[in-house]
């Protein structure tokens, strides 16, 4: 029989977490990851963040530990999104996939940054980041350069809905 | 003239209306014809839409490649996060059992992705479709002496493997396109690094942005030859800051590649929007004069 004190050296995974992102599109790769750490001496996030670091954003995937990645100051938002881990890891683990699989769970819960939400926001509602305007249609005019239409966004919202057989995404 | 469908994204045609005034100029004197993609919507973004949700992403990102299916032709982009979109899109998308899931979601709206095009970022496709010698041919006002930063960005060449542009560690396709304009590309010592915009942090981009800029600065550089819509924004209106919070002097103007070249091929340079620039590039005006 093990100790009370030999159970809390324990890992205790959280399949639940890591089951919910693997649901995303290419959220499961940080499974195959081996923790060498090739992701971090190319992060431009890492020279410049004492707290930023690829590899333990990894393990922590791998561990489960959601309560520590997905909140509402996340560290993934540090992230400068430069795909250097992407091009350096050995495993095709493609770390910043993982990240923003793990923004995708934030999104889930509604946490965003203000910044990040606003941007969302433009584009659910006109199709574009930047909204048209008429003075921007003006200063088309001016170049010689085509009118911007409006974007269909009957058909864009309709992109937006799950699928039945998708569940919760 | 080959005929491309041209994905102009949100950036440049709202906030550089300038930028896609000098590609619509420079292209066709390389042979490349634009066909304007009717309907189509924001890429979407990688950094942002993406983070909500990586499904929707993907079947509005496939919506406007099926826009250009219908025209069956290949897709042009002229901003590196639309060229990272629309790439990953099509590399996701060969995987069958997505691309049913997505097309489920384009029959809502009688659409479907075949995948059929290709996604080609405007500098790719000069260098492959016109090549550095017809750009050479085509400038009548060769910018000799000036020297140039080169900043890649990320998302022009990476990842490479599915970006497939250049090599991301020793590329040389923006260096040949600003040598093919007579004008001298200068790698400065962090030419590889970020402009930081996709950072939620004021530190990392801004110390990054100080790296970089001491570098360049350390070449006497006269312009930053960029190829990237919000790389240019970042730099144009991040240098005041930057210079503010480290009580230093910098003030490189950021210069959109096209527009470098619609100048090198005779565009005049009160034609191609540099005085709307926080920092402009005065020093081009003496090729004008000469």
């Amino acid at each position: 029989m093990p100790s009370e004190k030999d159970n809390d050296d324990v890992v205790r995974v959280d399949f639940a977490f890591r089951r919910e992102l693997a649901e995303k599109v290419e959220g499961n790769l940080a499974s195959f990851c081996y923790q060498c750490g090739a992701c971090v001496g190319d992060c431009p996030a890492t020279t410049y963040s004492s707290e930023f670091n690829p590899r333990e954003i990894m393990l922590k995937v791998l561990y489960g530990l959601g309560d520590e990645l997905i909140g509402g100051d996340s560290i993934l938002w540090q992230c400068v999104n430069c795909y250097n881990c992407h091009e350096r890891c050995p495993q095709e683990v493609k770390p910043v996939e993982v990240i923003i699989s793990l923004k995708n769970m934030m999104a889930d819960r509604g946490i965003y940054p203000p910044a990040v939400k606003k941007i969302i926001h433009t584009f659910e509602t006109t199709g574009r980041t930047v909204p048209l305007s008429d003075a921007i249609n003006r200063k088309r005019e001016k170049l010689g350069l085509p009118p911007l239409e409006p974007v269909p966004m009957d058909e864009i919202e309709k992109l937006f809905e799950p699928l039945e057989e998708e569940g919760e995404e | 003239m080959k005929r491309f469908a041209f994905f102009p994204g949100c950036l440049i045609p709202t906030m550089h209306p300038s930028m896609e005034y000098a590609i619509r100029q420079s292209l066709p004197r390389l042979g490349i014809e634009i066909v304007d993609l009717d309907g189509a919507s924001c890429c979407p973004d990688p950094i942002y839409f993406k983070s909500k949700d990586k499904l929707s992403w993907l079947a509005v990102a496939a919506r406007n490649l099926s826009l250009a299916e219908d025209l069956g032709l290949d897709v042009i982009t002229n901003c590196s996060g639309c060229t990272a979109t629309l790439s990953e899109t099509v590399h996701l998308l060969q995987d069958e059992e997505l691309r049913k899931k997505i097309n489920r979601r384009l029959a809502r709206i009688g659409r479907k992705y075949k995948g059929k095009t290709r996604v080609r970022h405007i500098a790719t496709l000069v260098r492959d479709e016109a090549g550095y010698d017809a750009i050479s041919e085509s400038v009548v006002r060769p910018l000799e002496g000036l020297k140039v930063a080169i900043h890649y960005g990320c998302h022009l060449l990476k990842p490479s493997s599915i970006m497939q542009v250049d090599n991301p560690d020793d590329p040389e396709v923006l260096e040949r396109m600003v040598t093919a304009l007579g004008a001298t590309p200068v790698r400065h010592r962090n030419w590889y690094l970020c402009c930081g915009k996709a950072c939620q942090t004021e530190e990392i981009p801004a110390n990054m942005m100080h790296d970089l800029l001491r570098t360049v600065d350390a070449e006497n550089a006269e312009i930053l030859g960029m190829i990237c819509p919000t790389c240019f924004s970042q730099f144009d209106y991040g240098q005041m800051k930057i210079s503010k919070m480290f009580e230093e002097s910098f003030g490189v103007p950021p210069v959109y590649y096209f527009q470098l070249l619609a100048y090198a091929q005779g565009e005049p340079y009160d034609k191609l929007g540099f005085d709307r620039q926080r920092f402009k590039p005065e020093c081009l005006k003496r090729f004008e004069e000469s």
